[in-house]
């Protein structure tokens, strides 16, 4: 994106961090979004007295961006994992700073869409009543994200069974059960960063009649 | 499509259908967007949350597939023509020219993009049983003594000072100032368990209980209730008047289900809602404008502003068209769940009878009734929320409102709400 080559755009709504400064923090209200030019920002949330991590975001990723809508406050802490470069945007120049980079505006509009998707496809999950069923969709998702897997064999999934839990909304400790239980039926190979499916279109079939059956 | 924004789409296909043809399928996986030139196009989609199948008719001019193309995803939804009709097509490339000449268009589509993922958030929080009435200053304070007590005082800092910044004066100040000069004169690193955060939130179970709908603070006597908003016209209301404290969890949850359900299948989309036309010059605040800041506003939790705004529409005397009409017809019941929110139950039990009084063929009277029920319930007045739940529940087409007023009576019967 030729944007980010643009110094005068950084001259104006450029801002650094070292490493580990605080971005911006959770609950804090929050009015701007930030575009990552150089260096890597964590995602993190401080759930049940643990920091998670929710997501690494690199050059070229926003950040911040539902503060475009409206304020409110921040569901997750950014914090620099280097020496990082950001432009950063506030709620109210967002229309001059359109009319003056409308490739910047398509860019969002396509951050949006994914987003939407994933959220929605996160909800899916989430709305699914049994936990095996859920956990057995988090691979499904996993194995949507990858158009280069084949899924008539088996598929290998880099997932922890930490990441299955919050992608799940489960505890680590139910999702461990399910798994072994899974692995013990042969239907998954666990590793440590990684889970082997035998067969995902079964676990989709699964999945997609229960769906089904939920509102009927 | 005749002017303006399409000059220089040279290369772009127009493409002629047939009545009934579908355009895509839902799963479908393409790249192409849409611009309806003539004709009907109706996408059918399945709300995620709630299995109803939302019909949304899209307008002459208005985009439709951008979401998918641009997130390369498969089709939410299934398009399908009525009439014959005529279909600009355009590729990603063609999309991308377009919308850089016609700025205004990605911001309006951005917007609504964003409310859309800030709502699909909200309904995340809520299946996972995350408390919406959290308070963000003290839940701030904790962060800071979550970083503090980890020994990672850089961070405990920030959030200590931002604490101070936005609320000098909060419960946690003395203790947050403590913490800074702590950290600044270099004594602090984690450990030492000063001053208590209040007690940690228990993370809540995923189902919401109603038993803790509290309404000691409503009478049914005490006030005479306002001049009822949009019509005078009060039977079958009973005559108890006063405001409740606040909105009730219950009548919270109906709320927060129906703006992801039925309410909003109009403006939600953004290839449906009126201001997405690009030939359209005017951009006066019109009647889908307003609706769409209302909604905007009800979602922010401003119910006072969204009724302000509802009942402008209302106002509005030289509806231009049918679609106008429709939001003419739902804003009568939108004013009805904002005052729901507000706690005024007779303004909102009024507003809901007089849209189905006024709107007897509405597709929003079963809904209205389901929410009758709902205030009647939230007054504990069992015997009467039971009659409109009974009313919905053989109601046609049959859809989660059905599912949820049998919920309600259910629940009511096994004693759960008074």
């Amino acid at each position: 994106m030729s944007m980010f080559l643009d110094g005068q755009l950084f001259d104006k709504f450029g801002v650094e961090y070292s490493p580990s400064d605080i971005i911006f923090c959770e609950y804090e209200p929050g009015n701007e979004f930030y575009f990552i030019q150089n260096g890597r920002v964590k995602i993190v949330k401080i759930i049940n007295n643990t920091e998670k991590t929710l997501d690494i975001l690199e050059v070229g990723d926003v950040f911040g961006e539902m503060a475009i809508l409206e304020e409110q406050p921040r569901s997750a802490s950014a914090i620099a994992m280097d020496h990082v470069k950001l432009l950063r945007f506030r709620r109210e120049n967002f229309d001059a700073l359109l009319q003056g980079n409308p490739q910047l505006a398509y860019k969002l509009l396509i951050i949006f869409s994914k987003r939407i998707y994933d959220a929605k496809r996160r909800l899916m999950i989430l709305l699914l009543e049994e936990p095996q069923v859920k956990v057995m969709d988090v691979m499904c998702m996993l194995s949507e994200q990858d158009p280069h897997l084949d899924l008539q064999e088996a598929i290998t999934l880099r997932v922890t069974i930490q990441e299955v839990a919050n992608w799940a909304g489960m505890q680590i400790a139910d999702v461990q059960k399910i798994l072994s239980h899974l692995n013990q039926l042969g239907k998954i190979e666990l590793f440590n960063d990684k889970i082997v499916v035998k067969n995902i279109r079964d676990f989709q079939r699964i999945v997609s009649s229960r769906r089904k059956n939920m509102f009927s | 499509m005749s002017n303006g924004a399409m000059g220089q789409t040279s290369g772009i296909v127009t493409r002629r259908y047939k009545h009934g043809s579908i355009v895509y399928f839902e799963n479908d996986k393409s790249e192409y967007i849409y611009i309806l030139k003539g004709g009907r196009v109706i996408l059918t989609s399945v709300k995620v949350d709630t299995g109803e199948e939302v019909k949304e008719e899209i307008k002459p001019g208005e985009f439709f597939g951008v979401k998918s193309s641009l997130g390369k995803y498969p089709r939410e939804e299934t398009a399908q023509t009525i009439g014959e009709t005529v279909l600009l097509v355009l590729t990603l490339a063609d999309f991308e020219r377009l919308v850089l000449q016609n700025v205004n268009v990605v911001r309006k589509m951005l917007r609504i993009f964003s409310n859309q993922l800030r709502r699909i958030g909200k309904s995340q929080r809520e299946v996972l049983g995350e408390s919406e009435s959290i308070n963000p200053a003290e839940e701030l304070f904790k962060i800071g003594e979550y970083y503090f007590k980890v020994g990672r005082v850089q961070q405990a800092q920030y959030a200590y000072k931002r604490y101070m910044e936005y609320y000098p004066d909060g419960k946690y100040s003395g203790p947050s100032m403590q913490r800074i000069r702590a950290i600044e004169s270099g004594s602090a690193g984690g450990g030492d368990d000063f001053p208590p955060a209040g007690p940690p939130v228990p993370p809540s179970g995923p189902v919401r209980s109603d038993e803790n709908v509290d309404f000691t603070d409503f009478s049914i006597d005490d006030e005479k209730p306002a001049a009822p908003a949009p019509s005078p016209s009060r039977s079958p209301l009973d005559d108890f008047g006063g405001e409740a404290a606040s909105s009730s969890p219950l009548a919270s949850e109906m709320d927060d289900f129906f703006s992801e359900g039925k309410s909003v299948d109009f403006g939600d989309d953004p290839f449906s809602g009126g201001d997405m036309n690009v030939t359209n010059g005017k951009n006066g605040k019109g009647v889908a404008e307003n609706f769409y800041a209302a909604m905007s506003k009800f979602s922010q939790e401003d119910y006072a502003g969204a009724l302000a705004l509802y009942a402008g529409i209302l106002e509005v005397r030289n509806l231009k068209n049918e679609s106008e009409a429709k939001i003419f017809e739902k804003a009568h019941f939108e004013i009805g769940r904002c005052h729901l929110k507000l706690g005024k139950f007779t303004e909102a039990l009024t507003a809901f009878s007089n849209m189905i009084k006024k709107f007897p063929g509405s597709e929003n009277v079963k809904n209205a009734l389901f929410h009758m029920g709902v205030v009647y319930e939230s007054v504990k007045k069992a015997d009467k929320a039971a009659a409109y739940y009974n009313r919905v529940i053989p109601m046609e087409p049959k859809d989660s409102i059905n599912k949820l007023a049998a919920k309600r009576l259910k629940a009511m019967e096994n004693g759960k709400v008074p």
